[in-house]
């Protein structure tokens, strides 16, 4: 019974740390998911954290992210994150209207209910598609290449990420190789290029001198920051109330649907669901709110789903968010580890039964809304207005550079830094030039690692 | 109660004598100054190197494990990335100009038009619920749709909306 007690404290403090973590590092823009959740999580994974606390750490950590991330997005009109793209435009909309806290509030109350619903079903999506497990679990080395062309297929590039899924898997089964003959294995180090591709490009853009002129500014970057506006009463206002019955309703089932869709990147399924909702209503600012609401309801859930639904039901990250954001879950060498070639797994699917997913979800998701919910309702303003006047970009880009060099001496050496540095100029240039996504590249990851041997044992 | 939606824009504050604009580069969706950048890049990575490097000399001989001990010192890796992050703000003043100011309603004007565009049609207010119409009353929002509205089988809305789009800035 201690030993319950115990692991119920450290999963609730391990979440009461992702959440104030995370509901900070939504405020600042330009803080991918990718690159601060993966790494963190690797981190709290390979200190020893229990089972229950990882997943709390995680869960927590991208919901109060996905709340306070409305805040650079309605307040200054540029997206929090990679997801709140997709919510740029609507966003943009009410603040030319003067209504941004509108925005605001609508975007961190459907993100609440959104999180709520998710998680159930997730666990319950999970169950269904258990009994296939076994199955998939044999093939996965032939899934993860089916999934990697489909998300290539899928991606901006089309045919030409489809394609260029080949010379991507062959550099990075050419760079392992190469690393293995100085005793070096890395994993985190291609995740950790990947997230940070386009930093890498474009300052390497930055030492070409043509590339350099395209990049010149001659004047500051004009924000314009939404003013103050309260127009509720009291520290937490019901979510319920702040959007209506029908945005309730139409949020509901968007983070219901997208639920099920694990498979699909969540800025895709925030987009399309932004559209089939928009459609069927009729008058404009209902219309504006009603999507608003909706789309940051789906970048709740997806995370939430696209990360539990494969852990659950599959133990193999067989999803965008779980290839990515999410992949410490499943593979966090030495602890966790999926066995390339028998399928084999050894991580939270094996440590957690269906119950404490459900339990420790909702835990996770209940208080990332305790702390960022409020944090967001009333202390939007003076945290954008902190955040633009005194957070330089020059410091963030400093940050994230650190965290490369960090990560890639941690894991290995010199070469690990190499290796961060080669996979990210690539991603980038294929990611800038031929639309070939982040969601792709990982999938050409885990090609490479599980499926490429596989290919290989199969043709001799 | 309808909240004050006019109140005269700030305009950008001029660039000041003291302000150096050579070398301003746009790097990652926004502004940044080229020789700032090369001087933050050092300072974190010699505040966040230092701090790993320190923290694996200290621990390799306070704990047991050396897998442990490397877990550890990229802990105190990371924190010197935020300490040398935290650095780098102090030294390195932000290159925004923050403007705070309410939409005028000429622009609100604008939005409704991008909105005709971008949807096709306002819709009618009839046939909102009485939630979304108390909501714009509230906001002080509902003679602008009305009247949109009034306007439209045969309004022109030969509006540019791709500012709207610029707006999502030039992350790749």
């Amino acid at each position: 019974m201690e030993g319950l007690l115990y692991e119920i404290l450290m999963a609730l403090a391990l979440g009461l740390f992702g959440a104030v973590l995370f509901s900070a590092i939504g405020l600042v823009s330009g803080t991918d998911e990718t690159t601060t959740l993966a790494p963190l999580t690797m981190l709290v994974v390979l200190l020893g954290a229990p089972p229950a606390g990882i997943l709390t750490f995680f869960l927590a950590g991208a919901v109060a992210k996905h709340m306070t991330h409305a805040v650079p997005t309605a307040l200054l009109g540029i997206p929090g994150d990679t997801s709140a793209t997709a919510l740029i435009g609507d966003a943009n909309h009410l603040r030319r209207l003067g209504v941004p806290h509108v925005a605001l509030r609508k975007m961190i109350s459907g993100g609440a209910v959104a999180a709520v619903i998710a998680v159930p079903l997730a666990v319950l999506f999970a169950v269904l598609l258990a009994p296939f497990g076994d199955v998939i679990k044999q093939f996965a080395p032939w899934v993860f290449l089916c999934a990697a062309f489909t998300i290539a297929y899928f991606s901006a590039g089309r045919w030409a990420s489809v394609l260029a899924l080949l010379p991507f898997v062959l550099v990075i089964v050419a760079l392992q190789t190469l690393t293995a003959q100085y005793g070096v294995k890395l994993a985190v180090s291609y995740f950790l290029g990947i997230a940070v591709a386009p930093l890498i490009t474009s300052l390497f853009s930055m030492l070409a001198p043509a590339e350099r002129e395209r990049m010149r500014r001659d004047q500051y970057r004009v924000f314009s920051l939404a003013p103050d506006m309260k127009g509720w009463r009291g520290y937490f206002p019901n979510p319920l109330r702040v959007i209506n019955k029908r945005q309730t309703r139409m949020t509901a089932m968007a983070a219901s649907v997208t639920s099920a869709t694990f498979v699909f990147s969540p800025v895709a399924m925030t987009v399309i669901m932004g559209e089939l909702i928009g459609a069927r209503i009729k008058q404009a600012y209902e219309r504006l709110t009603t999507v608003i609401t909706a789309r940051n309801g789906v970048t709740e859930s997806t995370y939430i789903a696209e990360a539990l639904i494969p852990l659950i039901a599959f133990g193999l990250p067989l999803s965008p968010v779980a290839a990515g954001p999410a992949a410490p879950l499943f593979n966090a060498p030495p602890r966790f580890s999926v066995d390339t070639a028998t399928g084999e797994v050894n991580n939270l699917h094996n440590l957690l039964s269906n119950w404490e997913f459900f339990g420790y979800g909702m835990m996770a998701v209940l208080v990332a809304i305790v702390i960022a919910y409020p944090f967001t309702m009333n202390f939007a303003h003076q945290a954008a207005s902190f955040v633009s006047r005194s957070i330089s970009h020059e410091a963030v880009i400093a940050t994230f550079i650190g965290l490369v060099l960090v990560v890639g001496i941690w894991e290995g050496g010199l070469l690990g830094l190499l290796v961060i540095v080669t996979i990210g100029l690539l991603g980038g240039l294929l990611g800038r030039f031929l639309g070939f996504n982040i969601g792709v590249q990982f999938m050409g990851y885990y090609t490479a690692v599980l499926s490429v041997p596989a290919l290989i044992a199969l043709l001799n | 109660m309808s909240q004050e939606l006019a109140r005269p824009a700030a305009t950008p504050p001029s660039a000041d004598a003291a302000r150096n604009t050579d070398n301003l580069y746009e790097v990652w969706g926004d502004t940044v100054d080229a020789r700032h950048l090369v001087l933050a890049i050092i300072v974190s990575a010699i505040v966040s190197l230092g701090a790993y490097g320190l923290a694996l000399w200290i621990l390799d001989g306070l704990v047991e494990s050396a897998q442990m001990a490397k877990a550890y010192a990229m802990l105190f890796g990371i924190l010197g990335c935020l300490g040398g992050g935290a650095i780098s703000a102090m030294l390195f003043k932000p290159k925004r100009d923050v403007v705070e100011h309410v939409a005028d309603p000429a622009f609100r004007e604008q939005v409704v038009a991008d909105l005709l565009k971008e949807y096709g049609s306002l819709g009618r207010l009839e046939e909102s619920s009485p939630e979304v119409l108390a909501e714009l009353h509230e906001l002080g929002l509902y003679e602008l749709f009305r009247d949109a509205q009034a306007r439209q089988p045969g309004a022109e809305a030969g509006v540019d909306s791709r500012d709207s789009l610029a707006l999502s800035g030039g992350r790749s």
